[in-house]
């Protein structure tokens, strides 16, 4: 891993990978075969305060770099990456709040954070994916309150989250430009959480339909005005991309760690196999990949610390880093030879973990569509 | 309540360890980290403060200056003040001089904070070396009692009582206070630190302790030159031979094999 990360960084990533180590790795693999939510991981690792890496220090996070981050949350998805997806979409709930709620708004949701609490963010409906302005949900101002109605889907925490940044339809005749965003904390009467989704992978992730019926928020729980919702989710995706693709390039790294390990270990023909040049050049060219994709992250997080434009570079890590993961996964698969067809073994997770990173966040189909967009111009 | 932790830096106990070409363990390249069985000692440390609701934990620690490291890992996870005993006079001392050491900083911590400890932790040995020497020769310099291999504690109006770990099962001693623990595994395991605490800690001072604090006594027993105890050679312990595996056409046959082998080395 050489992402260039403070001294203080240096010595909390020991800790995390200690704690990877003791306490997520081995753990996940019941839990991958179950679908089981790992709440008892999750509480340890809240009691790390692993869930508030993203907090800013003003609103009582540690007061880490980005870049600082991603180097922890990259060794959680080495052990897990269903794990680092937990935390990663609480970080993703917040974002909408971060950059668009007011004082109270941004206070209120870090404080559920740092006291231990996750949050998720809702766009996505049945009927809306990469169209993601066709959603159905509505929200109707009643005097001091919004009435929420609607479905939500595929949505990370869902049905663990202790507040929810949802979209909803406030005016349809404008389209997306009537879109507004809403924070909706738990236990809202009318929130619940639907059908939850038994994935191929990233199983230890809790990701379920939202269902809002008659959910009364208060006015002041609009995030920014009415309108900016779908403008507010697409920065929030823009910044939340280069996340998924920090957790994509742990599956990679762990690819190449397992393959490294079980080449040095297998013998055949009288010899490792790793000291066959043919698969030293796999190896190689993992690491080609893993480490590319890594130095993208870097770059569109340290682009978003510094004040510069990151969504192309956030579009083509994310694209670049899911594609690669899911490279890197089957080459790892394929240094195991059948063993790593098996189960027994940890490579055929991380292939199964790697196909989500393809798809959400915005699928590399629409990465495409952004990266294009931002450098041929509209 | 004041407890003092006496911690070890060590080479990280889960890499293994070899012989490098000066005849010496190669531990150069390995990771220091803080001595398992004192990380044991400073969670059991810990609970008990919290417990008690008062209390402060002082760790003390005879070594190099990127001991550092490991008093401010310390620090982050229940320690509140840390002390490094550093100075090319302590280099090379055996366990009596180290002992005699943090006897002399002990009684200046004491002097300069105006406090006495009540409990002088361990752990019950160091996993470099495992000699299992240090509380027990710091509990004769510093004229206290001293309880080995202790996997809890609690303290009331009487002393000490301690649960203590023996080869039979367990029994409980009673102390008066001061008094030595040397502390060994529980059944729990050390608390990870938290993000801020240990990024805090990072910050915490961490206060010297030279061979000017070093009693007379002290002197004549710190260093190498003063070391009774001398190292004449290292080497590495022999390797695990494998084992001998039975497979015959049945396992009647296998079990007889066993049996027949078991019988010529004389262990039935």
């Amino acid at each position: 891993m050489s992402y260039i990360i403070s001294e203080e960084a240096q010595d909390l990533l020991k800790d995390v990978h200690d704690f990877c180590e003791k306490e997520v790795k081995e753990q996940c693999k019941d839990y991958d075969k179950s679908g089981e939510w790992p709440k008892e991981i999750y509480d340890k690792a809240i009691d790390m305060q692993l869930q508030s890496l993203e907090i800013p220090e003003e609103y009582g996070g540690p007061g880490l770099s980005r870049v600082d981050v991603a180097a922890l949350i990259e060794e959680m998805a080495i052990a897990d990456a269903g794990f680092a997806m937990t935390i990663s979409a609480s970080g993703l709930g917040t974002k909408p709040v971060l950059i668009a709620g007011n004082e109270e708004q941004k206070q209120r949701v870090c404080d559920i954070i740092v006291n231990g609490g996750f949050g998720a963010f809702a766009l996505t409906e049945p009927g809306a994916g990469s169209d993601a302005g066709a959603g159905t949900t509505t929200a109707v101002r009643d005097g001091d309150e919004y009435v929420l109605n609607g479905r939500k889907c595929f949505i990370t925490n869902g049905g663990i989250a202790d507040f929810y940044c949802i979209t909803a339809m406030t005016d349809k005749s404008k389209g997306v430009k009537g879109i507004s965003m809403f924070l909706v904390e738990k236990g809202t009467p009318g929130l619940s959480a639907g059908h939850e989704e038994d994935k191929l992978g990233i199983r230890t992730s809790n990701t379920t339909d939202v269902v809002l019926e008659d959910v009364r928020v208060p006015a002041e729980n609009l995030l920014g005005k009415e309108g900016e919702g779908f403008k507010i989710a697409m920065q929030t995706l823009d910044q939340a991309r280069a996340w998924v693709a920090c957790v994509a390039t742990g599956i990679a790294q762990r690819g190449i760690n397992e393959a490294i390990a079980y080449g040095k270990e297998r013998i055949q023909f009288g010899k490792p196999i790793i000291r066959n040049q043919a698969l030293q050049f796999k190896i190689a060219d993992m690491d080609i990949k893993t480490e590319t994709a890594r130095q993208m992250v870097a770059n569109a997080l340290t682009r978003m610390d510094t004040g510069l434009p990151y969504g192309r570079e956030a579009a083509i890590a994310k694209c670049y880093a899911g594609d690669i993961a899911m490279d890197v996964a089957s080459e790892a698969i394929q240094m195991f030879g059948g063993y790593g067809y098996s189960r027994d073994y940890p490579v055929e997770k991380l292939l199964r973990d790697a196909k989500i990173f393809q798809i959400f966040e915005g699928t590399n189909e629409v990465m495409h569509i952004v990266i294009a967009n931002h450098t041929i111009g509209r | 309540m004041n407890i003092l932790l006496c911690a070890k830096q060590v080479p990280d106990d889960a890499v293994e360890v070899s012989m490098g070409a000066d005849g010496k363990p190669a531990i150069d390249k390995i990771d220091k980290v803080v001595n398992a069985f004192d990380t044991y000692a400073l969670e059991m440390a810990a609970r008990f403060k919290e417990a008690a609701g008062e209390g402060e934990i002082t760790v003390l620690c005879v070594g190099p200056d990127d001991a550092k490291n490991g008093l401010k890992n310390c620090l982050a996870v229940g320690g509140d003040y840390a002390y490094l005993a550093s100075d090319e006079a302590f280099e090379g001392s055996d366990m009596q001089g180290i002992a005699s050491i943090l006897k002399d900083a002990i009684r200046k911590i004491e002097a300069d904070k105006g406090i006495a400890f009540d409990i002088v932790c361990t752990g019950k040995e160091a996993t470099d070396m495992a000699l299992g020497q240090g509380g027990i020769l710091l509990a004769d310099k510093l004229g206290t009692g001293v309880i080995t291999n202790v996997i809890a504690f609690d303290t009331d109006e009487n002393g000490v009582s301690a649960k203590q770990e023996t080869e039979e099962g367990y029994r409980t001693v009673a102390a008066d206070l001061p008094v030595v623990l040397t502390i060994s595994k529980p059944d729990y395991d050390p608390r990870f630190p938290k993000i801020k605490a240990k990024l805090a800690a990072r910050k915490k001072p961490i206060e010297a302790v030279a061979a000017d604090a070093l009693s007379d006594e002290g002197k004549a027993a710190a260093g190498e030159g003063n070391a009774k105890l001398k190292i004449l050679r290292s080497y590495e312990p022999p390797k695990k031979e494998s084992g001998v595996k039975i497979q015959e056409e049945s396992d009647e046959d296998s079990a007889l094999a066993a049996v027949k082998m078991m019988t010529e080395a004389k262990v039935l």
